[in-house]
């Protein structure tokens, strides 16, 4: 028998202890859960798993293809069971918003382009220089995801939580646009990015994973469905045309008799996922002659250097990025860790860096190289040119989006390099755009800073002056309506030939060879290159011989009548004559007023006449269309006078590194303002081998006379064309000395034989000091003594 | 490089202050054997040099100077060849300033125009030294007789030893110096020695700028004048 041992616990104590204990074991039952959650660390196997499963859509219900109206998968209850999504969120694709993620180095900002209003404004809600936050521009999540979610990799702002959500947003019909696990993670050659640009357009948000992923086929557009229909409504019985409510064609082959789907998967992600929305390539150039990164060449993957766990904080790989984010373990993922070794360790031999990465020699570089470049300096981006090169990203450029339609667009003007000091203080190369918008000046003209105003506001004062093409693509689709035109009306204007395009503007035409576009402006019909004025050359007081090309001119002015917005009736002035159609007749006048000039078509109110196309229009479609500007001087100067009728006394212009405002004399005049400011981000690729490096030829790659490196022109780019813009040398971005690089530059002219002359110097001291050395011995010896 | 710095910023002091605290005690009136000297207290040699430093600063300061080394090198350099010395020694006052100002005051080093100016004193300095040296190495021969002059020089571990001999000493230290300045300015100008190669190169450049520099203070210090006149 044994003995019970008493306990050391009074009985007070002991019924003290029953409920602590009772409600740590509860902490442990609420605890447990949570930790066997926890995704189990890696055992060591390298063979990726089969990705055969069940998948659920956003309800947690499995999806059965087979069923009708199935709902689109969801990656957050689809891939949750073994990967943590809430983990997943907290990457740097996703966590941008977050108060606690590092915002790290700068990088490439989304950037609001209104190409109509000439705005291009840089954003982000990482804490960088230049860049707006979103919400100081009264930018919601669901406004975020509309500008941008075609390059968005889902979640983020496309998936906000219920009290972020607004009430303009339709979130309700379009669901959410979850991490798009796929969009990097497939393998599958029909993984479409395209279609998932297409899908967030239609406002198809919880339907583009599954759209993109080529699982199903996705039909329907959320965006014209109306405000209050919600998933469980199902299709819209109503209207099977239009108003399509979206659904899903799941591709049954895809699927197992148990309704599991194979996923093909990529671990770590393929490039081609990466460069869907991380591409940049300089304007220009040719697709087959384009080189790409050293690194890929070598057999590397962006997933070797920039690598994450699965809380997906991606490793950028830049020095430095260590001291931001210490839970990273960026600092074996920099240019020098791979390449210099780890040398952390001075008792020990240093080791070559990841996968023996080639040791630089550097032969000939002096130390200060080292200190004061990174080294993408040298390494990375285009060579320097004369002027900084225009470069064309994927996201700015919404480049990598394919289709009958051509998304990608010439603004905003990025250019690159431009060498700018870090946060070490080392010159790095940058991409650089210059941001263009619509604002009021608080706090007074000269110091206060400029409040954007959103394109909208800006539209609804400006109204007609930012279309000065409009007019004229009413006016040309009137015309085209004309009975008996075979052809395709036309302005000639210029020398140059402009059609209407599919966007409602206008484009301009070469014109084929050996067709003559008359002088002056007017209208013409276009038909196998040959051009035929709607009014031909006639003499209008001849009355026989007038006869034809009258006619012509009614059917031209009945055409005419049916203009959108016409401000009043069309005539026409021609060599002393006015026609107008009065009562359906062609009513002929004499008109002093244009005697022996070309035709001029108006509009006539009453007994006031006034031309189609005014000069300001006219200037405007001449010098803009077929360009990357958007906006003429003019045209900015009655934008800025219509926002200061509407109450905006402050208003202003940013554009090309200038802000633009009218002065006491209503002129326009060109500030420098810290508004205007340049926006920059570093950028590492693509990097180039050493044999392409700069200064592979010697230090005049750089330190010349003439430098390309230092004195290459940065010239402000901007919507609007005009010759006010920031021009800076390279040097002033660098914060080094203009005059200085100059006289050292041209020291190299004398360098070589500077060299020379270190040399015999050296010779002449060496063989000095040599027979000293002798003699000295000799002295010490005795020998010298001896012989004498 | 921080050794290199406190090295620059002591050692060049130290022994100036040696070498003042020298002649303070050789200004004290010789009333009896020199041995027999009573020791000068510290306030002294401080007054002393207080004095001395006021004596410097009158307007005729820089006419003596010039003076002094136009004689100097007059004795020393016949003809047009004086002008050789002058501007060698001038580049070499601009080196050696602009380097030790640099390494001991500025934490990014020598850099901008004073660089380009070090740059081009470089060159000045390197054809200038293989001039002196082919003009004078002949007047710094080493000579038996003079070994068994006046002792003047008492030298740590050596003994006293002529003041002749301690100038040619430091004169071919000086040489030895500045062709180990020169080459090591040439080599890293060419393209054939590694970053490595060039960071160490750059570290023998700047220690044996500052034995230049040091060798170059006692060599001023034998041929400046004390109170019996030029000595070296």
């Amino acid at each position: 028998m044994s003995a019970v041992k008493p306990s050391r616990f009074s009985g007070r104590a002991r019924a003290f202890a029953g409920p602590v204990l009772a409600a740590a074991a509860a902490v442990v039952f609420i605890l447990a859960p949570a930790e066997a959650e926890t995704p189990p660390k890696w055992a060591g196997s390298r063979t990726p798993a089969v990705h055969r499963i069940p998948l659920n859509d956003e309800f947690g219900q499995k999806i059965i293809p087979s069923e009708p109206n199935p709902l689109p998968f969801s990656a957050r209850t689809t891939c949750a069971p073994c990967h943590d999504y809430e983990t997943v969120k907290t990457g740097r694709h996703f966590n941008a918003a977050s108060p606690d993620a590092p915002a790290g180095r700068p990088g490439e900002p989304w950037i609001w382009l209104d190409e109509r209003t000439g705005t291009q404004i840089p954003l982000s809600e990482r804490s960088w220089k230049g860049v707006f936050k979103p919400a100081d521009l009264g930018l919601s999540s669901w406004d975020l995801t509309l500008l941008f979610g075609r390059h968005f990799p889902g979640g983020g702002p496309a998936e906000p939580e219920p009290e972020d959500e607004t009430p303009d947003s339709r979130w309700s019909v379009s669901g959410k646009a979850e991490i798009n696990c796929l969009g990097c993670h497939s393998a599958s050659g029909i993984q479409n990015h395209s279609e998932w640009a297409k899908q967030i357009l239609r406002e198809n948000l919880r339907w583009a994973a599954t759209a993109a992923s080529g699982l199903g086929e996705v039909g329907g557009i959320a965006s014209r469905l109306a405000g209050t229909w919600d998933i469980a409504d199902g299709p819209n019985p109503d209207d099977s045309e239009w108003a399509v409510a979206p659904f899903v064609k799941y591709d049954r082959a895809l699927f197992d008799s148990k309704h599991q789907a194979f996923l093909d998967i990529a671990y770590p992600p393929r490039d081609s996922s990466c460069l869907a929305c991380h591409s940049a390539a300089p304007a220009g150039s040719r697709k087959f002659d384009y080189e790409g990164d050293v690194h890929g060449q070598a057999g590397l993957a962006c997933a070797s250097c920039h690598r994450n766990d699965l809380s997906h904080r991606m490793i950028r790989g830049y020095e430095g990025e260590a001291e931001d984010d210490p839970a990273l373990l960026s600092a074996d993922f920099t240019c020098a860790a791979c390449h210099l070794g780890r040398e952390k360790d001075q008792n020990d031999p240093p080791l070559p860096g990841r996968m023996g990465a080639p040791y630089p020699l550097h032969k000939g570089l002096p130390e200060v190289h080292i200190e004061r470049l990174a080294c993408t300096v040298c390494h990375s981006g285009p060579l320097p040119e004369k002027e900084a090169v225009r470069v064309r990203t994927a996201r700015a450029n919404r480049l990598g989006i394919f289709g009958i339609a051509d998304w990608s667009t010439d603004l905003p003007a990025i250019v690159e390099p431009v060498y700018l000091r870090d946060a070490r203080g080392k010159l790095t190369p940058h991409r650089m755009m210059w941001p263009a918008y619509w604002g009021v000046k608080e706090g007074g003209k000269k110091t206060g800073p400029v409040r954007p105003l959103r394109p909208a506001e800006v539209e609804a004062a400006a109204g007609d002056i930012l279309y000065p093409d409009r007019t004229a693509v009413r006016i040309l689709a009137a015309l085209q309506n004309a009975s008996g035109l075979t052809g395709k009306a036309v302005l000639f204007a210029g020398e140059k030939i402009y059609e209407p395009n599919l966007d409602g503007g206008l484009t301009a035409v070469v014109p084929e060879a050996g067709t003559a576009v008359p002088a002056g402006d007017g209208f013409a019909a276009l038909e196998n290159g040959l051009l035929t004025p709607f009014v031909p050359d006639f003499n209008p007081a001849d009355s026989e011989t007038a006869a034809e090309a009258e006619g012509a001119i009614q059917t031209a002015l009945e055409a005419l009548l049916l203009t959108e917005a016409a401000p009043g009736e069309p005539a026409l002035r021609f060599k002393g004559f006015l026609y107008r159609l009065v009562d359906g007749f062609l009513d002929k006048m004499e008109n002093a007023e244009a005697a022996g000039t070309g035709p001029e078509w108006l509009w006539a109110a009453g007994e006031t006449l006034r031309p189609m196309l005014s000069e300001a229009d006219k200037n405007a479609v001449l010098t803009l269309t077929g360009t990357d500007r958007r906006l003429t001087e003019t045209q900015v100067s009655l934008v800025l006078e219509a926002l200061a009728r509407g109450g905006r006394g402050n208003a202003v212009y940013v554009s090309g590194g200038k802000l633009f405002r009218l002065d006491k004399k209503n002129r326009l005049e060109a500030l420098d303002d810290p508004a205007a400011d340049p926006v920059a981000w570093p950028v590492a690729h693509e990097v180039r081998p050493a044999r392409q490096a700069l200064g592979w030829n010697g230090c005049t790659d750089c330190h010349s006379l003439s430098s390309k490196f230092f004195f290459a022109r940065v010239d402000g780019q901007g919507p609007l064309r005009t010759e006010k813009i920031s021009r800076r040398p390279a040097s002033s971005y660098m914060g080094v000395d203009n005059l200085y690089h100059r006289l050292f530059g041209l020291s190299y002219a004398g360098r070589p034989y500077f060299k020379i002359l270190l040399g015999a110097a050296a010779l002449v001291i060496g063989a000095v000091l040599l027979a000293a050395l002798v003699l000295a011995a000799g002295r010490l010896s005795g020998l010298i003594e001896k012989r004498k | 490089m921080t050794v290199f710095v406190i090295l620059a910023a002591v050692l060049p002091a130290a022994l100036v202050l040696v070498l003042t605290a020298r002649r303070f005690a050789s200004s004290i009136p010789a009333a009896e054997p020199a041995e027999e000297r009573r020791r000068p207290a510290p306030g002294a040699y401080l007054g002393w040099l207080r004095m001395r430093l006021k004596a410097l600063a009158v307007p005729s300061f820089f006419r003596k100077t010039w003076d002094l080394w136009n004689g100097w090198a007059e004795a020393r350099y016949r003809g047009w060849t004086k002008w050789i010395f002058l501007a060698w020694a001038a580049a070499f006052l601009y080196l050696a300033g602009s380097g030790l100002f640099f390494a001991i005051f500025v934490r990014r080093g020598l850099y901008g125009l004073p660089l380009l100016g070090h740059v081009m004193s470089g060159g000045l300095f390197a054809a200038g030294l293989a001039a002196v040296l082919i003009l004078r190495a002949g007047a710094h021969g080493f000579d038996r007789r003079e070994e068994t002059g006046p002792a003047a020089f008492a030298v740590p571990f050596v003994g006293t030893i002529s003041r002749a001999i301690v100038r040619k000493t430091v004169f071919w230290w000086f040489a030895a110096f500045g062709f180990v300045q020169v080459t090591t300015a040439l080599a890293s100008m060419l393209p054939m020695f590694t970053f490595n190669t060039q960071v160490a190169l750059l570290m023998i450049h700047r220690f044996s700028a500052l034995g230049l520099t040091l060798a170059a203070i006692v060599f001023f210090d034998l041929i400046l004048p004390d109170r019996a006149g030029p000595r070296a």
